[in-house]
């Protein structure tokens, strides 16, 4: 009777442990990549994510100052982000069929519909992405424009890591974070510092993937 | 794993002719069911699971008393695995499995037979990204099984196995990124084979 008991048990607990299920981290700690954009009737958020229909995103880089090396690091980093396939990306050598053009030298004065994202602190170099919507506010228009542009001659000490980290930083905006960390540990600072994704920057474009937008892109 | 499989390869070969008169190999085809290997929360649920795998499955075993054999049992699986979220279903790429088990046989009645063991499963996805970016895995694994066997001609029997086992799964990146604890997966496999020895 006892070991029936003893073998009931032990396969109870078996089952047990065999239907737990593994605990997730929070992400509690993402901030806001969402942009509050003030409208004449208020405020109006505006998000974004490619969508699984639009990958992999298509990079072009201008071929000048080790411009197609940072882009491919910045895909990287951003795809090592993910833990479902949520984002990918190539880089491309036609720019007439990219989704995101990344070229050297200062972001063109406005005059057009356009949210500009800039991060323009840091000494060495600068960089701005600049995304075009359609006349009614919904969507994203191609391509997605980077610039990235050093402010000391280039070989100069530091420039190359700081076009790379701004580089990874625009991609971030053209992936979707439209806004800047508080934190200076975060790669999406806004005028980052560091050169790796922070557990925050993770977390934050985790989230953006799996929250609902209010704008796609527009058909290639 | 593969160490494993290579002292037994040696101890096999090292038998004397008696005892190999005495081993008995089976091969199989088959299908494999899993049950999720990662349940995480996002927003939303999000489900990464296996597609239905086809499956190889190796065996041999020796007998070590009247009515009870010792075996050794290889499966090797192929498959695509796809992370789901309330509509959405994201293809990741082709993710394989080989297990290694040690286990004992015995008979049930008639044609049909048990078999139970523990091993080692091993997880190698073609691509190292998403939940394997910093690569695959070795888990423990536990099962049993149920052969029915019929004889189709001299010394060789037709096998129809169903098999189930469970083992913990995680990775170095999901362990990395602070995942707690393991998830548990259940694997239920069939299949239909032949085996050829000395009964």
């Amino acid at each position: 009777m006892r070991s029936r008991q003893r073998l009931l048990g032990l396969v109870t607990g078996s089952v047990l442990v065999a239907c737990a299920d593994i605990a997730a981290p929070s992400r509690g700690d993402a901030y806001e990549w969402r942009r509050l954009q003030g409208t004449s009737s208020g405020v109006d958020t505006l998000s974004f994510h490619w969508a699984g229909a639009d990958l992999p995103v298509r990079f072009w880089a201008e071929d000048s100052l080790n411009l197609p090396a940072h882009v491919q690091g910045g895909i990287g980093r951003w795809e090592a982000v993910f833990l479902y396939g949520e984002f990918s990306g190539v880089v491309v050598s036609d720019s007439s069929t990219a989704d995101v053009i990344v070229t050297t030298g200062i972001a063109p004065k406005g005059g057009f519909s356009i949210a500009r994202l800039e991060s323009g602190f840091a000494p060495e170099c600068q960089g701005a992405t600049d995304i075009e919507l359609s006349s009614n506010g919904q969507q994203i228009l191609r391509p997605i424009r980077v610039y990235v542009d050093p402010r000391f001659a280039p070989g100069s000490p530091g420039v190359d890591d700081c076009m790379a980290l701004t580089t990874t930083h625009e991609l971030g905006h053209a992936l979707g974070i439209f806004t800047h960390s508080p934190d200076p540990e975060d790669i999406m600072y806004a005028d980052p510092a560091v050169s790796a994704l922070s557990r925050r920057d993770r977390s934050t474009a985790e989230l953006a993937y799996h929250t609902e937008p209010t704008l796609t892109i527009a058909p290639r | 794993m593969r160490a494993i499989v290579a002292v037994l390869m040696i101890v096999a070969a090292a038998a004397g002719p008696r005892l190999q008169a005495q081993v008995e190999y089976n091969a199989r085809l088959g299908v494999t069911w899993a049950t999720p290997l990662i349940r995480d929360e996002i927003v939303e649920e999000v489900e990464l699971r296996q597609k239905l795998a086809p499956t190889l499955s190796l065996g041999a075993s020796l007998p070590i008393a009247p009515r009870y054999r010792a075996g050794l049992e290889m499966m090797l699986t192929s498959y695509g695995y796809r992370a789901s979220e309330t509509a959405t279903s994201t293809d990741l790429g082709t993710l394989r499995t080989g297990s290694v088990t040690l286990g004992l046989h015995g008979p049930i009645a008639a044609n049909f037979g048990w078999r139970a063991g523990a091993g080692l499963l091993g997880y190698w996805p073609k691509d190292e990204r998403g939940i394997f970016l910093r690569g695959g895995t070795t888990r423990f694994l536990a099962g049993a099984g149920v052969d029915f066997r019929r004889p189709v001609w001299s010394h060789w029997e037709m096998m129809v196995s169903l098999g189930y086992d469970f083992h913990r799964f995680t990775t170095e990146e999901l362990q990395g990124r602070g995942f707690s604890q393991s998830q548990g997966v259940q694997r239920i496999s069939a299949a239909v084979g032949l085996a050829k020895g000395s009964r």
